[in-house]
């Protein structure tokens, strides 16, 4: 009896090692990389990337890992202090020069991409010193969104382009005027007109940096910086004079809602939007998918109105970075090299989620969205065009709460534009390393 | 309740032989370091074996926190850069810092706004659910419900309340001709809308506290008052809020640290705003260590908080500590 059962023992130890031995020698060569990124709803469609990716490189396992934006850079940037940051992960301009001054982003120089390819401005955001520290993955675009019925209750129609200079000229001001109602049917200017009970209004001008006054500063010919990894500049008389505009449409014009209602963090302009009481809205497109289904009226989209020194608008490009100290680096910059590529940019686009940043892959994302009858293709003309990036210097990101609060004063009228202009720059430029 | 007139509360002696309603108080007496306190001496190491865990907690948990954030202020950390020593650069960057001070006078607006009205509505649902009636704990378990929620998820609920035009209060303002405010985006009304919220989840919890006072007082000296022609507001002034005097220490010392502490209600609902009106310590520190990543800079707000903190409550030690202590037992 006793053979039996030690040859029976030997065995199983023999296959138990045998299993131990297999697995070693698998996990040996199985790499397992973090991507990181801060949307829910693009991470669906990066599951299929990723999958895509594993399929054609065995031996690299993806872990796609979703973290909400307010953590995102908290978390981010203690994991880079611990160096055990992702590795691989998103970059949005404003926080880019923080990192990569810091030397947690790898160069991806080493890919040699064409770079021709991307988007220019989207390139533009994510050098420095002259190397490209990400893959450019997409990029979202600031539009005029309107409410076509509120365009046909005033008999009024949306002009092949808008305009606007700082003394109130332009073809903007005559329409929103046009546009916004009292509850008496008057309009701004009419004798009898009611600030105080205005039912709808022609424009939405409020606090928002990328998609309003930043855009009346660069489109009347003002810089937000001198160059990039730069000084603020907002506070020139260009810059003074497009800030004045933008307080002008609320308080003297009255033609959009008071500073009470619109300022952040606790205003709500998309809502005003939303619920019908305001007919043109600058919006990023990345806003769509939250409006477009929720709004009971008909949505149209147009370009930006025209400033004196023509369109410009902003462009928000993400990236794509490796990090500088992962343990995994080679698999890393795979991946990296994979994700600049036309599928994964390609599904993203098709399936509606983005702008790709290469952009002959643009229309995929155009037709997505004619899918759901809405033409979206005034953004993608607005790229072709003058672009700009948000500033991309250091320290922005700790600036940007104290310079919302300065211009949400700027707004109420508690300061004026050079007040504001001088009190942000001067803040800002402190914070610039 | 008891164990708190035993932490030095009655160390002074002042102990005034007036009790409140003729001889019905009777067993009031001094406990300063008598009795069984003496058994244990600095030699004794048993005793520390016994406190060794908590004291270990309290070292790891607490004092080492307390060294290294005082370490820290002393260096210039941007996080992803090397520290740099600046001795005593962040404290004189405080002195001068007038934002830093704004929300120090902010923070003690707030303190002024929450607590006598919390304490005196706790005090007050304490009083009326101390009844023996039926499905008393129901309506006892119902006031404290808004403790238990999650702060974040109060202070987005209320946001939704505030909004100005479909929030709850401005429409009911509006049924009977009132325009309300824009209570979270009008300077004016954001720290008290802060603060009412923070009343409403806190005066449950606190009236628990004064509820088990109550009943820490024997009845019989209300009888006695009452053959004695004490009305009952003159009860609850000479009876109930004299022998509620621990717990009052109690309530005051913890819903002021907490008080100073606010930072989620403000974070959920006006992050700071509107023109920093609701800037509060605790969400400078906030703002400077984790959006401009300047640890070393929060790091000596926080001590300012502490001190702060300390100094109040070692003003409500002493306050409470000159006042009459009544040992029921």
């Amino acid at each position: 009896m006793r053979t039996p059962i030690a040859a029976l023992l030997g065995a199983a130890v023999l296959a138990l090692s045998a299993c131990g031995s297999g697995d070693a020698g698998g996990g040996s060569e199985k790499v397992t990389l973090t991507y990181r990124l801060w949307d829910e709803q693009q991470k669906v469609g990066y599951d299929k990337v990723m999958a895509n990716f594993e399929k054609a490189n065995p031996g690299i396992d993806v872990k796609v890992e979703v973290l909400p934006w307010d953590q995102y850079w908290t978390k981010l940037t203690a994991d880079a202090v611990a160096g055990t940051a992702p590795d691989v992960f998103w970059m949005q301009p404003t926080s880019f020069p923080e990192f990569v001054t810091k030397g947690v982003l790898a160069d991806v120089g080493g890919l040699k991409l064409d770079t021709a390819k991307y988007h220019p401005t989207v390139v533009q955001t994510f050098t420095y010193e002259g190397k490209l520290y990400g893959v450019p993955k997409d990029w979202g675009i600031v539009g005029l969104l309107y409410n076509k019925d509120l365009f046909k209750a005033a008999g009024v129609e949306m002009p092949e382009k808008l305009t606007w200079a700082p003394d109130g000229s332009g073809t903007l001001l005559e329409i929103a005027r046009k546009l916004t109602v009292d509850q008496n049917g008057k309009h701004p200017g009419e004798p009898g007109f009611d600030k105080d009970k205005i039912k709808t209004y022609g424009f939405a001008s409020w606090n928002h940096y990328q998609t309003q006054w930043m855009n009346w500063v660069v489109s009347n010919g003002g810089k937000l910086l001198d160059k990039p990894f730069g000084t603020y500049t907002f506070n020139d008389p260009a810059g003074v004079q497009a800030l004045q505009f933008g307080v002008d449409l609320v308080n003297k014009y009255n033609v959009a809602p008071p500073a009470t209602q619109t300022n952040p963090p606790t205003g709500k302009m998309t809502d005003i939007f939303k619920r019908g009481e305001v007919a043109m809205f600058p919006a990023n497109n990345a806003l769509l998918p939250f409006v477009a289904p929720e709004v009971a009226f008909e949505l149209g989209i147009a370009p930006m109105p025209e400033g004196p020194a023509g369109r410009a608008v902003n462009l928000n490009g993400l990236a794509e970075v490796v990090y500088a100290k992962s343990k995994n680096k080679d698999a890393a910059m795979k991946l990296a090299a994979y994700l600049a590529s036309e599928e994964p940019q390609k599904l993203m686009a098709d399936e509606g989620y983005v702008f790709p940043a290469i952009t002959s892959l643009a229309q995929g994302y155009v037709d997505y969205w004619k899918s759901k009858n809405l033409d979206v293709s005034p953004f993608l003309e607005e790229a072709k065009g003058t672009t700009f990036p948000l500033p991309v210097t250091t320290g922005f990101t700790g600036f940007e709460t104290k310079m919302v609060q300065i211009f949400n004063d700027m707004y109420l009228g508690k300061l004026t534009p050079q007040q504001a202009a001088d009190q942000a720059v001067a803040e800002g430029n402190a914070t610039v390393q | 309740m008891t164990g708190f007139s035993r932490s030095g509360l009655s160390r002074s002696g002042a102990a005034r032989p007036a009790p409140p309603c003729g001889t019905a108080v009777g067993k009031e007496h001094e406990r300063a370091r008598s009795g069984g306190a003496r058994r244990f001496r600095l030699g004794d190491w048993h005793a520390y074996l016994f406190v060794a865990p908590s004291l270990f907690g309290v070292a790891a948990f607490l004092l080492l926190p307390v060294l290294i954030v005082f370490g820290l202020s002393l260096f210039d950390w941007e996080l992803l850069s090397e520290p740099e020593f600046v001795g005593l650069a962040n404290y004189e960057r405080l002195a001068g810092d007038g934002e830093a001070w704004h929300s120090v006078w902010v923070t003690i607006l707030y303190v002024l706004l929450c607590i006598p009205l919390q304490t005196v509505l706790a005090l007050g649902l304490a009083v009326m659910l101390d009844q023996r009636v039926k499905g008393i704990r129901f309506y006892r378990a119902l006031f404290v419900i808004p403790w238990m929620a999650t702060p974040i998820v109060m202070g987005l609920i209320w946001y939704w309340i505030f909004d100005p035009r479909d929030g709850a209060i401005n429409r009911a303002l509006g049924l009977v001709g009132i325009t309300g405010p824009d209570w979270l985006s009008d300077p004016t009304w954001a720290l008290p809308a802060v603060a009412l919220v923070n009343v409403w989840q806190h005066t449950g919890y606190t009236m628990l506290f004064f509820l088990a006072g109550l009943q820490g007082i024997p009845k019989e000296l209300y009888d006695a008052a009452a053959v004695d022609g004490a009305t009952p507001v003159q009860r609850f002034f000479r009876v109930t809020l004299p022998l509620l005097n621990p717990t009052m220490f109690f309530v005051s010392v913890t819903s002021l640290i907490g008080a100073f502490q606010v930072f989620d209600t403000v974070f959920a609902m006006t992050d700071g705003g509107p023109s920093g009106s609701t800037e509060v310590i605790n969400f400078s520190i906030f703002q400077t260590a984790f959006r401009e990543f300047d640890f070393g800079y929060a790091a000596t707000l926080s001590l300012l908080l502490f001190v702060i903190i300390l100094v109040v409550t070692l003003v409500q030690v002493r306050f409470f500590s000159k006042r009459t202590t009544y040992d029921l037992s």
